[in-house]
């Protein structure tokens, strides 16, 4: 049984024929295995490897340098909150304090306890003008006040209950990221 | 339509223009009544410099690649904005993205690729769907395709996406990830013109960059070199964040002074505050103190400043924030991103890290200044493969140099003496 669904798995494997060189295909067959799955397992990384033909260490060293992969389960929504500059000068950590707080958590990655939320605190992202602001699973959020944080996550509580797709970690502690550099193989 | 904040600029509105689908009118000029060479030596002529931070000749950077070489060239765009403070790229992709799109389609024409690829960071979801759609329109009104506006000349456009990384802004780096791998910087030579994405001739440019050069082709080089000074000519976006009443991205006519932008357009500090110190070019630029707001914003000014105009991105601080804790939060940026290929960029970062924190916690000596002088010295001049370790160490040396007082507080006198935030909060 594998983790990757044949589905994902036959994408995949068209992937690299869209590229000059089939390698450029490993970063968009991460993002559907992730898509699939909520975070990347060792499963799933060795089976984008075997279907692009490539070393498996090769395909984590990818995934381990760039941020927006997941090798840990995350909440079902992801706070992505903006703490560089120009957000903290208008009051980043405040509101990092407050999602915090309000999902029930106490450091960055950790999932809330009905699995819906989590957290990261980000570098730019690129609308500093709307500061302070956030990624919020795929969507920007500006000019963020405590009062706006509380409506997203009463919006996310109230519609729907969790689908059980998803494997949340729950109170378990979890490591928080590793440096990215601290994994540089050269 | 994406949500703005900004102006078009009392000034010249040459850059913001809407740029429709049925306009393309430059790209109709370049595939019909322009030679490949007339376009590269237009752009020469307009003086324009590349918006991505390095401010290298744009029309010179064209007639780098050998357009009659024989195999595939691209033109690969460089869309992964993440310098702290710049977020113009977002909104000219949000705002007007066909002009972006018109851009690449004549660039990749005049250095003789077919393919571009657009290189977006990941979190941009909204203008990579704004982008998608404006190809997608101008591939359905036949702009892009074998035979784009009837000329037997095939153009394509596509998009890779970023995946959360800034080093990929830099352009070897870029090119590393968009061939699927870790995005660590190469050396060079070879120079991406020669040996770009994929081992073939490449331009790369920046969003903005591409985006100024339909207005180039309808008007011509001759008049956008009128616009801004002599050597730094045309507009540009400025995008103005941080302790300002009316942040935005604003255009304006190179030369103005920073005075200007950041007291009159972006309406100045909050009531009652008065501002202390500015980044003049994201991040990455050497702050300025409130007494040199009218440097001007062209690339000599700021250079003779001990700053650089880099990515336009116009960080502003008012009298209640605390220098250090800001230094302090950027090497944590510079330390997280180092790629960690030269020990320098990889070590230095995190030593200056932990001197900041102990100077915040109050352990601070002279050792502690001394160290985080050293740092800097480290990681500039050339020590470090890429432009990442040099702008750690100008946070650093330009802080240091113009705020001593300030540091010296913190680390030999154990307080803070700004009042919004206590040292060791
Ligand atoms: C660490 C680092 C980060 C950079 N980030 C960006 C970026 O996000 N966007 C960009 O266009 N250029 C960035 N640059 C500059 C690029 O390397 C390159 O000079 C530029 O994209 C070339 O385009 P231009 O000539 O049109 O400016 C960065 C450079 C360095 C050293
Ligand atoms: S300077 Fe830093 S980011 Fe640039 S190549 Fe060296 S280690 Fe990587
Ligand atoms: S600093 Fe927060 S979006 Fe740029």
């Amino acid at each position: 049984m594998s983790a990757l669904s044949s589905q994902v798995l036959e994408e995949i494997k068209e992937l690299p024929a869209k590229y000059p060189q089939p390698r450029s295909a490993v970063m968009p067959a991460l993002d559907l295995a992730q898509e699939e799955l909520g975070h990347l397992t060792p499963e799933a990384m060795s089976e984008v490897a075997v279907a692009l033909q490539l070393d498996p260490g090769y395909v984590e060293g990818v995934a381990t340098f760039y941020s927006l992969f997941h090798l840990e389960p995350t909440g079902k929504h992801r706070f992505y909150v903006c703490t560089n500059l120009s957000c903290m000068l208008r009051g980043a950590n405040e509101i990092v304090a407050h999602v915090k707080q309000s999902i029930g958590v106490t450091h960055a990655e950790q999932v809330s306890a009905d699995g819906l939320f989590s957290y990261e605190e980000v570098e730019c992202l690129g609308a500093c003008e709307f500061a302070p602001m956030m990624r919020l699973d795929h969507k920007y959020h500006y000019d963020l006040t405590t009062e706006r944080v509380d409506q997203l996550i009463t919006e996310r509580r109230a519609p729907t209950p969790l689908t059980p797709t998803l494997s949340p970690g729950g109170e378990r502690e979890r490591k928080p990221r590793a440096p990215r550099k601290k994994k540089a193989d050269g | 339509m994406a949500e703005r904040r900004g102006s078009f600029g009392d000034q010249p509105q040459h850059l913001l223009y809407e740029s429709k689908a049925g306009g393309y009118t430059a790209l109709r000029k370049a595939l019909f009544d322009m030679k490949p060479v007339d376009l590269t030596n237009e752009v020469k002529t307009s003086g324009l410099r590349g918006r991505g931070g390095a401010g290298f000749a744009t029309g010179v950077k064209w007639s780098f690649i050998n357009r009659d070489a024989p195999g595939p060239k691209y033109v690969v765009v460089n869309a992964d904005e993440s310098e702290p403070g710049t977020a113009k790229d977002r909104y000219i992709l949000e705002n007007s993205p066909h002009m972006v799109v018109e851009g690449i389609l004549i660039a990749a024409y005049a250095v003789g690729a077919n393919q571009a690829w657009v290189y977006i960071r990941g979190e941009y979801d909204e203008p990579s769907r704004m982008l998608t759609e404006a190809i997608d329109e101008a591939r359905a009104k036949g702009y892009i395709g074998p035979q784009p506006m009837g000329k037997d000349y095939p153009l394509d456009i596509r998009l890779y996406r970023g995946h959360g990384a800034y080093i990929c802004g830099e352009e070897t780096a870029l090119l590393e990830s968009l061939e699927g791998k870790r995005a660590q910087p190469r050396s060079r030579p070879p120079f991406p013109a020669v040996k770009g994405a994929w081992g073939r001739p490449t331009l790369l440019n920046n969003v903005e960059t591409l985006a100024t050069v339909p207005w180039i082709i309808n008007n011509g080089g001759a008049a956008y070199a009128k616009l801004g000074t002599d050597k730094s000519p045309g507009t540009r976006l400025l995008t103005v964040s941080g302790n300002v009443r009316k942040p935005g991205v604003y255009e304006v006519e190179i030369g103005q002074t920073f005075r200007h932008v950041i007291m009159e357009l972006a309406g100045g500090p909050p009531e009652g505050r008065k501002v202390k110190v500015f980044w003049p070019g994201g991040s990455s630029a050497p702050v300025l103190p409130e007494s040199m707001l009218d440097v001007t914003t062209d690339a000599e000014a700021l250079a003779a400043a001990r700053s650089m105009a880099g990515s336009g991105g116009v960080i502003v601080m008012d009298d209640t924030h605390c220098v250090v804790r800001a230094a302090h939060r950027l090497l944590k940026f510079y330390a997280y991103e180092s790629c960690g290929k030269c020990t320098p960029c990889r070590v230095g970062g995190d030593w200056a890290v932990r001197t900041y924190e102990r100077i915040l916690a109050n352990q601070g000596s002279q050792v502690e200044l001394d160290t985080l002088q050293r740092v800097s010295d480290g990681l500039q001049n050339g020590r470090c493969l890429c432009g990442l370790g040099d702008s750690a160490g100008w946070v650093i040396d330009s802080t240091l140099r113009h705020f001593r007082e300030e540091y010296e507080d913190h680390a030999l006198r154990h307080e803070c003496n700004v009042g919004a935030v206590p040292a060791n909060a």
